[in-house]
């Protein structure tokens, strides 16, 4: 264990050696590397990637707090990060190692935090132009990745930076993609072998999704994968034969992915396309757009797809983590990848095939209730029968959690009424161009914590908000669960029966995030981000 | 290969080619919602802007071409100025909901096949661009409208810091609503609950009955203003029961209780305070 004065004289020697690649390796070789990364949860002192492992169920083995002991849970701190974020949230998942916090906050501010007390080692704010197009929208960012002494974090004016993780300091930093156009970037890259893996928002731009790989030590772009085909490749084919709509075909890339390292895959969602609302420019099925793709982790190349929502015209993102999980079904060991779809259906794939294994409705949605035999919904609603999902979806980006034993997939639902208003918009460089409005009937939502079977999609049990939530889901193996709501409660419930067992008042509604979990000189911790403060609860006070 | 419509052609397909259909169905629908017309007769989302905002874009997409981007009408079409509907003749929301879905029959108004949401949204944009306010109040005497409002009013409802807090503050009703929606407003309070002043009714786990208006709620706890205007909070644990009846606490004042030359002493009194704060 490396004592804080310790790390604060380490991050003075290193500020007078940053900068020359010459000295990367050298930086590298303390901190947690690949291997760490991909053991996952093996080390209870470590939350290393945005989900804690890679397979994105967001389940932790920890198993101090019980349902029996939860009542007892209590603030140890708050970090109040003095930056707010007009209409959205602080979504980030903190990282851990050796006591260290690596947080990111809204409009790009960063820092590491001592564990034990809540004090920051260092504070990170990047500067930011003041003509920000979707950064200025949704001023975000879901957190850091993590390796060697290097963190990865992507910011509001669509860069890729490498920082020390022990100062703060910019390694390098990559250009993404223009800001300007309408592009952003938010969410937390992946780090797997070689790669930082990361994607990019500004669907409600005109712009055109890409995931990307980069080099952690160089920052050299290894390669990219364009989440809508350019005028003669594969897919183009479900879009007008007109280059400059395929070049704002949207298909933003804004949540993490997903990683199988025995497969080599990355399974990463896709967004909507552009414009949201208005079709009529983009007949056709639209891919890769409200697509779950799976690419090769080498190389970038396709290797399967299925689009959720075909010529999606309800800002119905498929931008969600992918679950991935092996478990019996049928009665055969399966492989498989699960996302519980904006569009209001929970889907089980096969990961290796992209087959679709199920596909049901998680919430009261009118737009569709089952999945043909072509794998397409089939379509009851197109909002001509009036209520419709609203924009923000059945479900979000919000992290849900798959409870392995249990076989629960347990997530936030949304139930809304909206009413879509298409028009045709402008299509300038910069400005938002949705394609018309949306109107929502804030009298008939309210949000739900639903726990599916996922063989079945049956609905196991539900904890109802007065209102839609945002707050996502994280387990922990001694069977609870942990969500947040907009009312601003964060709480723990029984993951059998969903009984609800403790809540604490944040004062902020928790928007985007999920709680992360780790153990403190023999202490579980538990934190959630919710408003402008970071909040550790545990059992007894910190030592 | 199939591609589902979007809404606007979907639109522009009823208006073009179902027009016939619809006559016949807005007739069938006449009749078949005759049960529903009490329903149908407020507004549900009366003053909400977002509303207004979404049914501004149906608005000039679907009805300019006649009434004129700005809803100002055009002459030449006889197309009436939609935005002195409410000033010149005295519609309700309900008559104009009827005549969007129906069509005025002798005109060149046809029905629509808008959703019931949508037609709702036009109306409440119809309501935002419209002359309002009360236009001529009708003559009272401020003296005695102070006193009925102290009398009848003033528990619930504030004119400047006069009066209780259960209710809206009056200070400027008279700019923000016509004189038929108060007039309903104090016959007819249960047509339109005011959604900042719902009504919650709850019984403690010692069977100590209360009502009130909710100020907020989460998933385990209620505020509220109780009927002696204590603020008040709960754990929903530890209530028997917990209710919100969709009926207001505004009691309906009928004209033996409140007659129209009293409404128009107390509206008298509410301007007179109003140009008297200099707001």
């Amino acid at each position: 264990m490396i004592h804080p004065a310790k790390l604060i004289k380490n991050a003075v020697c290193c500020c007078l050696l940053a900068i020359p690649t010459l000295f990367a390796q050298a930086q590298d070789d303390t901190g947690p590397d690949y291997e760490d990364i991909l053991a996952g949860f093996d080390d209870p002192q470590r939350w290393l990637t945005y989900s804690g492992d890679y397979s994105g169920r967001r389940h932790s083995p920890l198993t101090q707090i019980t349902p029996g002991n939860v009542q007892q849970l209590r603030p140890v701190w708050t970090f109040q990060t003095g930056t707010t974020t007009r209409g959205r949230g602080f979504e980030t998942t903190p990282l851990v190692d050796d006591g260290v916090l690596y947080v990111t906050g809204s409009n790009n501010y960063a820092w590491a935090i001592d564990a034990r007390t809540g004090r920051p080692f260092w504070s990170y704010r990047r500067n930011l132009p003041d003509d920000l197009t979707y950064g200025a929208s949704a001023p975000v960012n879901r957190g850091f990745g993590m390796l060697g002494n290097r963190l990865f974090m992507v910011t509001l004016d669509a860069y890729l930076l490498a920082m020390d993780r022990r100062t703060g300091e910019i390694l390098w930093e990559r250009q993404l993609a223009d800001y300007k156009v309408g592009y952003a970037a938010t969410l937390a890259p992946l780090v797997i072998d070689g790669k930082v893996i990361v994607g990019i928002s500004g669907g409600e731009y005109a712009t055109r999704g890409f995931i990307e790989a980069y080099d952690p030590l160089s920052g050299e772009r290894l390669w990219r994968f364009n989440t809508i085909p350019g005028p003669g490749e594969p897919g183009s084919e479900t879009w007008p034969d007109d280059p400059e709509v395929l070049a704002r075909g949207g298909g933003g890339t804004w949540m993490n992915g997903s990683f199988d390292p025995e497969l080599n895959l990355i399974y990463w969602g896709v967004g909507n396309p552009n414009p949201d609302y208005y079709g009529e420019l983009r007949p056709g099925d639209n891919l890769y757009s409200n697509s779950l793709v799976a690419l090769d982790a080498e190389s970038g190349a396709l290797r399967w797809h299925y689009q959720f929502t075909p010529h999606d015209l309800n800002d119905w993102d498929s931008n969600h983590v992918p679950v991935l999980a092996d478990i019996e079904w049928r009665g055969q060991p399966r492989r498989v990848v699960m996302v519980g779809n904006r569009n209001g259906f929970f889907y089980v794939l096969d990961r290796v095939s992209g087959e679709l294994l199920l596909g049901e409705p998680f919430t009261a949605t009118s737009w569709a209730r089952e999945i043909g035999a072509d794998g397409r919904p089939i379509v009851l609603n197109d909002g001509s029968d009036g209520c419709l999902p609203d924009p923000w979806g059945s479900t979000n980006f919000m992290p849900p959690s798959f409870y392995p034993g249990l076989d629960l997939f347990i997530l936030n639902a949304r139930e809304t009424c909206a009413t879509y208003v298409p028009e045709e918009p402008a299509n300038a460089p910069g400005q938002a161009n949705f394609g018309g409005v949306v109107f929502i009937d804030g009298e008939k939502g309210y949000g739900a914590l639903r726990a599916l079977d996922v063989h079945s999609g049956e609905l196991i049990w539900e904890f109802t908000y007065p209102s839609p939530t945002f707050g996502g889901v994280t387990t922990t193996a001694s069977g609870l669960v942990w969500a947040g709501d907009h009312e601003g409660n964060f709480m723990a419930f029984d993951a059998a029966s969903g009984d609800n067992l403790w809540h604490y008042q944040t004062g902020s509604r928790i928007w985007g995030a999920a709680a992360m979990t780790f153990m403190l000189d023999g202490q579980q911790l538990v934190l959630i981000p919710s408003g402008t403060t970071l909040t550790a609860f545990a059992l007894e006070p910190l030592r | 290969m199939q591609y589902s419509l979007s809404s606007s052609s979907r639109l522009c397909l009823l208006l073009n080619i179902l027009l016939p259909a619809l006559f016949v169905v807005a007739g069938l629908s006449i009749m078949a919602s005759a049960a529903t017309a009490q329903a149908l007769a407020v507004n549900p989302l009366q003053g909400q802007s977002r509303a207004a905002y979404a049914g501004g874009v149906l608005f000039r997409a679907q009805c300019a071409t006649c009434h004129g981007a700005d809803a100002r009408g055009i002459d030449s079409i006889d197309a009436p100025d939609l935005t002195q509907m409410w000033s010149q003749r005295d519609y309700s929301d309900a008559r104009v909901f009827a005549i969007i879905r129906q069509g005025l029959p002798g005109t060149i108004m046809p029905p629509h096949g808008f959703t019931d949401t949508e037609i709702w949204m036009l109306v409440t944009y119809l309501r935002s661009v419209a002359v309002t306010g009360v236009r001529e109040l009708p003559a009272g005497n401020v003296m005695r409208g102070r006193r009925l409002f102290a009398d009848q009013c003033a528990d619930c409802h504030r004119v400047g810091q006069f009066g209780g807090i259960l209710g809206p503050n009056l200070s400027n009703i008279l700019q923000r609503q016509s004189l038929t929606a108060i007039t309903q407003a104090v016959r007819a309070p249960q047509l339109a609950v005011n959604p900042d002043f719902k009504t919650v009714d709850l019984i403690t786990a010692e069977g100590r009955r209360l009502r009130g208006v909710l100020r907020n709620e989460d998933a385990f706890s209620v505020q509220m203003i109780d009927e002696g205007q204590r603020l008040q909070a709960f754990k929903k644990s530890e209530l028997a029961e917990l209710r919100f009846p969709d009926v207001s606490l505004m009691p309906a004042f009928a004209n033996a209780q409140l007659s129209t030359g009293e409404l128009a002493d107390i509206l008298n009194f509410i301007e007179f305070a109003h140009t008297e704060s200099g707001q």
